[in-house]
């Protein structure tokens, strides 16, 4: 199929009822596992992610100690089951590579100076994939971060911008992803400062610009969604104390 | 007292001077560093609700030996850091061949942490009267970050709860703590410190736990 | 662990202070490419070669080309496969073993630029659609890292390309021909520390400095490709003025070494 045999737009809206500039629908949940020190769960749009942080924690082998900081790691990993057909199990060239530039999105908020020679793990598996999975990643595993105590500057948020029929679009999903002219994903503190850029496909300059703000206007309509999943995730546990208080006094 | 929970980069004041723990100072301005509890008093300090036990020079800590090195026992102190315990910290001197008669693989020790070095070498010692191995009663965990609270201000909540229940009571700053009583005590004990836990983060909390072991105790006479 | 070329602060006060000045260490503008050299042909085995001089940097490309089969998903187009190997040769930081991060997302924004600009018709690869296509194998081989070796890899990718013949005889599959090339995507990369913004990176200034932005553009002016690397933020402005730089420095380097 190319890109021509498709429209990705019916009555100035998107295949899936979107504007250019909307976010499909986000769902984040904190404190979703019992082992993790931290953990996170985030659907957008059709992606289901889950990212755990462990740690601080030793270094295992030790001679990746670091003397004056934590090292991070992270670890992207796709669900064999979690795409049409069937992924190899295990890293591949491109989980090597987001996982990369994962870490390094979030690696500039971390004070990794507080804890010398230590590692501090952050594992992301998409359960089921659906366009702008390193993104959800991202935006779990800062989540998973705080949840987790880590001290950290900020928190990290990320969102992608296309561009389908030479029109920039907000989050593409799967069908405007394959068949679309260019994919730009970000990631970026609330006050703009920008942590994570990559772009394959075709853009102007001009429309490189308009891709970037987009996106940046997407990850900040992100963070407020991060940031609610955390105040909530609170506001469950004095709820939750409450009733066990009712409980304990009957 | 203001309080309010805060998650990593919130602005928390315009003031610089106001930063307290679990903040910096960006540009003059306060933000926080976790999330967690802010409480707002002429510094702000922010409470974590999670995190890990980072060990400081003069923390009381309860410590399991992990190996024994010619003159080290290796202590994990529920922290990403092992403790050092030297044979010379040991309160009566000892040969090195004996290390493992003392203090076995395994062992549980009450210990104070002397120094933690830039890398974070961990030294530990037994040389106090309230230190040493622990051969008798329970040792529960809690998070290291509830400590605090338990400990109440200027120590108020331990001591009325070492009273109230007649138990021997060791708070380790890890979250590691030791209870030692008779067996309906250290019960009682435990499900304190297990309310005390869970409601860490909430208000007029000593006196829900004097209302908590008021009515335990009528219950069992 | 990440690999690293440990700098000594002495050295890292050093580049500092020449930046505070306005200068780096080399005596370049910060907008300044080193000297480009390419020589094409270099490897009589491989289809197509080009060995890049970037300062000192050095960067060998050899490409071969087979039939194979096609990908399920386009039957009818030729396949690239793009790798990287970071040898022990190449620098005290190299270690040898199977490609670490560093080499696959090397191999990886290599790959990119060539796919995403469309320099390959790979339909013009098909052999029997469905069935047998040719596959381009591009092997970018790093000889001396003093910095910068992914725009030296780029640009060793699309002139080796550039002077690939595709071995039809030796596959009885007619006459060999030129590989045609419709693009010539080029990639520029540029650090910045402490606000400042410097093309085309040293080995010593790549330490000091860790942010960096990669932009691939196509010949019309086009961006195909873009990378952040590192452990630093960038604000969109600086973003903004490095695609400026980026479509500056690669026209000219297109026009001086490619286009001739």
């Amino acid at each position: 199929m190319d890109e021509s045999d498709i429209s990705f737009f019916k009555d100035g809206l998107r295949l899936d009822g979107r504007r250019a500039d909307q976010l499909r629908p986000i769902k984040i949940e904190v404190g979703v596992l019992a082992r993790a020190d931290g953990s996170c769960y985030i659907e957008m749009g059709g992606n289901k992610v889950i990212a755990a942080v462990y740690g601080p924690r030793e270094v295992h082998p030790r001679h990746l100690q670091e003397i004056t900081r934590a090292i991070v790691r992270y670890r992207y990993n796709m669900a064999s089951f979690s795409v049409e057909e069937r992924k190899r199990p295990g890293p591949d060239r491109r989980s090597h590579e987001l996982s990369k530039v994962s870490r390094e999105a979030l690696e500039p908020v971390i004070l990794t100076s507080f804890f010398p020679r230590s590692v501090i793990d952050v594992f992301v598996e998409v359960l089921q994939a659906d366009a702008g999975t390193r993104t959800a990643g991202i935006n779990a595993a800062a989540v998973a971060l705080a949840d987790a105590g880590i001290p950290m500057k900020s928190m990290i948020s990320s969102c992608a911008a296309g561009k389908v029929e030479d029109t920039i679009v907000l989050d593409p999903m799967k069908e405007e992803d394959n068949f679309g002219q260019a994919d730009l994903p970000i990631a970026m503190t609330p006050n703009g400062d920008i942590t994570l850029m990559q772009m394959d496909g075709n853009l102007t300059p001009d429309e490189f610009h308009g891709a970037v703000e987009m996106a940046m206007k997407g990850a900040r309509d992100i963070y407020e969604l991060q940031r609610k999943a955390l105040v909530d995730k609170y506001s469950k546990m004095v709820e939750k104390t409450g009733q066990e208080e009712v409980h304990a006094c009957d | 007292m203001d309080r309010k929970v805060v998650v990593p980069g919130d602005l928390l004041s315009e003031d610089a001077k106001r930063s307290g723990e679990g903040t910096y100072v960006r540009n003059g301005s306060v933000y926080s560093l976790l999330y967690g509890l802010a409480n707002f008093r002429d510094k702000i300090n922010v409470i974590p609700l999670a995190g890990k036990y980072v060990p400081g020079p003069g923390d009381n800590v309860i410590g399991v030996v992990k190996d024994i090195t010619f003159s080290n026992w290796i202590v994990d102190i529920n922290s990403p850091y092992d403790g050092l315990l030297h044979i010379s910290e040991f309160p009566k001197r000892i040969e090195s061949d004996e290390m493992s008669k003392h203090l076995r693989i395994g062992s549980s020790i009450m210990t104070r942490v002397t120094d933690v070095d830039p890398t974070m070498k961990v030294e530990l010692t037994l040389n106090d009267r309230k230190l040493g191995q622990i051969k008798a009663g329970q040792v529960i965990e809690i998070s290291h970050t509830r400590v605090p609270r338990l400990i109440g201000k200027g120590g108020s909540m331990i001591s009325m709860l070492k009273k109230e229940v007649n138990c021997n009571i060791f708070v380790g700053q890890n979250g590691r703590i030791w209870i030692n009583g008779g067996a309906e005590d250290m019960d009682l004990a435990l499900k304190t410190i297990t309310l005390i836990e869970k409601e860490a983060h909430t208000n007029g909390l000593t006196d829900r736990v004097v209302d908590f072991l008021k009515m335990e105790k009528g219950a069992r006479s | 662990m990440p690999v690293t070329n440990v700098i000594s602060e002495i050295k890292k006060d050093f580049i500092y202070n020449h930046l505070l000045k306005g200068e780096r260490v080399d005596g370049r503008t910060f907008d300044q490419y080193r000297e480009i050299s390419i020589e094409r042909d270099v490897i009589r085995k491989a289809e197509g070669s080009a060995l890049v001089k970037l300062g000192s940097s050095q960067v060998l490309v050899g490409v071969k080309m087979q039939p194979g089969e096609p990908f399920q998903d386009s039957p009818s187009r030729g396949v690239i496969i793009t790798n990287a190997e970071l040898v022990p040769l190449a620098s005290p930081s190299f270690e040898p073993g199977p490609p670490n991060e560093m080499g696959i997302e090397l191999a990886r924004l290599v790959d990119r630029g060539v796919r995403e600009s469309k320099a390959i018709d790979l339909e013009a690869l098909c052999i029997v659609p469905g069935k047998q296509v040719w596959i381009v194998f591009i092997d970018v081989h790093i000889l001396d890292d003093c910095g910068n070796i992914l725009d030296a890899a780029a640009l060793g990718a699309i002139a080796a390309l550039m002077s690939t013949k595709v071995p039809a005889s030796r596959f009885g599959l007619g006459e060999d021909y030129i590989l045609p090339i419709r693009d010539i995507p080029i990639a520029t990369t540029t650090i910045e520390f402490n606000d400042v913004l410097m093309l085309d990176p040293g080995v010593d200034e790549e330490a000091i400095a860790n942010t960096r932005l990669t932009i691939i553009t196509t010949a019309n002016g086009n961006i195909c490709g873009a990378q952040k690397s590192g452990t630093g933020m960038l604000k969109p402005e600086q973003v903004y003025r490095i695609i400026d730089i980026a479509c500056e420095k690669a026209k000219e380097i297109r026009e001086k070494f490619l286009e001739a």
